[in-house]
């Protein structure tokens, strides 16, 4: 691969953009050229400053509260289908997230590390659809960890990194590969990020995945096995993972 | 109630750069997308943003013709594609980046802001954007060669008063 080429493919491989040979090519030319690796290191800062430090304009309460006065008006004067299913949100993203989770399910291969992902998917959904993401909701490590701890027969490692823009939110209780597990909710952004965490026997290498829409990042160390789902966009989980690895 | 309102609304006042021109250029695309939601095809997001972001267009044509200059990509300034990005973007501040960001051309930062603060695909930013992936690809990577070098123009400029 020319300098040229990897330039131009540096942004879709930020941008997580890159198929699977295209970013094989590229993280080999990325081993052997210094520049290149300070380039790309450049590009997901610039990225990354915008994602922390552009403004995000949310639309002012009186804005929503003039739209919701005209919108249900209509409906009632011409019912349809269409109109009905719009104005029950809640069914519709039920209907949404049933079938992200179904083709999710389908999409996955079978195998020991897939029938986890898909156990870990199907909690994160069904913890974001009933909207109960956390037994515990706490933003102090010093008190998710026990609360934790007395309910399971470990002890979860709780990662305090919100210097890098992710927010502890709290944690809960899951049953997982036929186990209890502890997971723990974090925050960046609008996105939720679920980590679930149990005993391992072994370490293993961080592994990401990418299901319809959810990322799932994956590894095992210090005797405790990590795995990650989140809407949030693959390199930034993929930083997060290797946050939570790096914590003492 | 009213799903990606905020989406919406972050375009629009990213792409008029004005709290006022954004709230009347999103009431107005948003009761069209109700109107014509029988014609909804897949995602609603990128759906209702390619209509705010038409809106605006339409809106920027009518009162500010000249800010949709920026829309032609031939006119945009051709671009050492080798040369490294700058440093200058880890110690910016908060207001800076915004008002680098606000100046840049249109199509760059509509490109910029659908990616960074909607996450959203190429594939999509070509829908809302309609133009082909490779355009969108050209448009992040010379969008953010620009802010980088306003930046750096910016730090530069600042520098000598600095004190620390």
């Amino acid at each position: 691969m020319t300098r040229e080429e990897a330039h131009k493919l540096l942004h879709a491989y930020v941008d997580g953009e890159l198929d699977a040979a295209k970013t094989l090519e590229l993280e080999a030319h990325l081993a052997e050229n210094p520049a290149a690796r300070a380039a790309c290191e450049r590009l997901r800062e610039m990225s990354a400053a915008i994602r922390d430090r552009a403004d995000y304009h949310v639309a002012p309460p009186a804005l929503a509260a003039r739209l919701r006065a005209s919108v249900p008006a209509a409906p009632q004067k011409a019912p349809r289908l269409a109109w009905r299913r719009w104005l029950k949100p809640a069914a519709a993203f039920a209907a949404v997230a049933l079938l992200t989770w179904v083709v999710a399910v389908q999409t996955l291969r079978p195998g020991e590390d897939e029938g986890i992902a898909r156990e870990v998917l199907a909690s994160h959904v069904r913890a974001t659809l009933a909207n109960r993401l956390f037994d515990v909701p706490s933003s102090d490590q010093h008190a998710v960890k026990p609360w934790l701890s007395t309910r399971l027969a470990f002890s979860p490692p709780v990662a305090d990194v919100s210097a890098h823009g992710f927010e502890l939110r709290g944690g809960r209780l899951d049953y997982v590969g036929g186990q209890s597990v502890a997971v723990l909710v974090y925050q960046r952004r609008q996105h939720t990020i679920d980590v679930f965490v149990w005993p391992a026997t072994a370490e293993k290498a961080q592994q990401a995945l990418t299901v319809n829409g959810f990322n799932v990042e994956s590894f095992a160390r210090g005797g405790m096995s990590f795995w990650l789902v989140s809407d949030l966009n693959r390199n930034e989980l993929r930083d997060f993972a290797r946050l939570v690895a790096a914590a003492p | 109630m009213l799903p990606h309102l905020d989406a919406a609304y972050n375009l629009a006042r990213w792409l008029t750069r004005n709290d006022h021109d954004a709230e009347d250029v999103v009431q107005e695309a948003v009761l069209r997308a109700y109107r014509f939601f029988d014609g909804l095809r897949g995602e609603a997001r990128p759906w209702l943003l390619a209509i705010v972001r038409n809106s605006c267009l339409s809106w920027l044509q009518v009162n500010r013709p000249a800010e949709l200059a920026g829309f032609d990509d031939r006119a945009a300034e051709p671009i050492d594609e080798t040369s490294p990005e700058t440093l200058a973007v880890r110690q910016c501040d908060r207001r800076i980046l915004n008002e680098a960001l606000a100046a840049l051309s249109a199509q760059f930062r509509e490109a910029l802001i659908l990616r960074e603060l909607e996450d959203l695909s190429y594939k999509d930013i070509a829908r809302i954007t309609d133009v082909p992936v490779g355009t969108v690809m050209s448009r992040l990577s010379r969008g953010r060669r620009l802010l980088a070098e306003s930046l750096q123009a910016i730090s530069n400029a600042a520098a000598p008063q600095v004190h620390k």
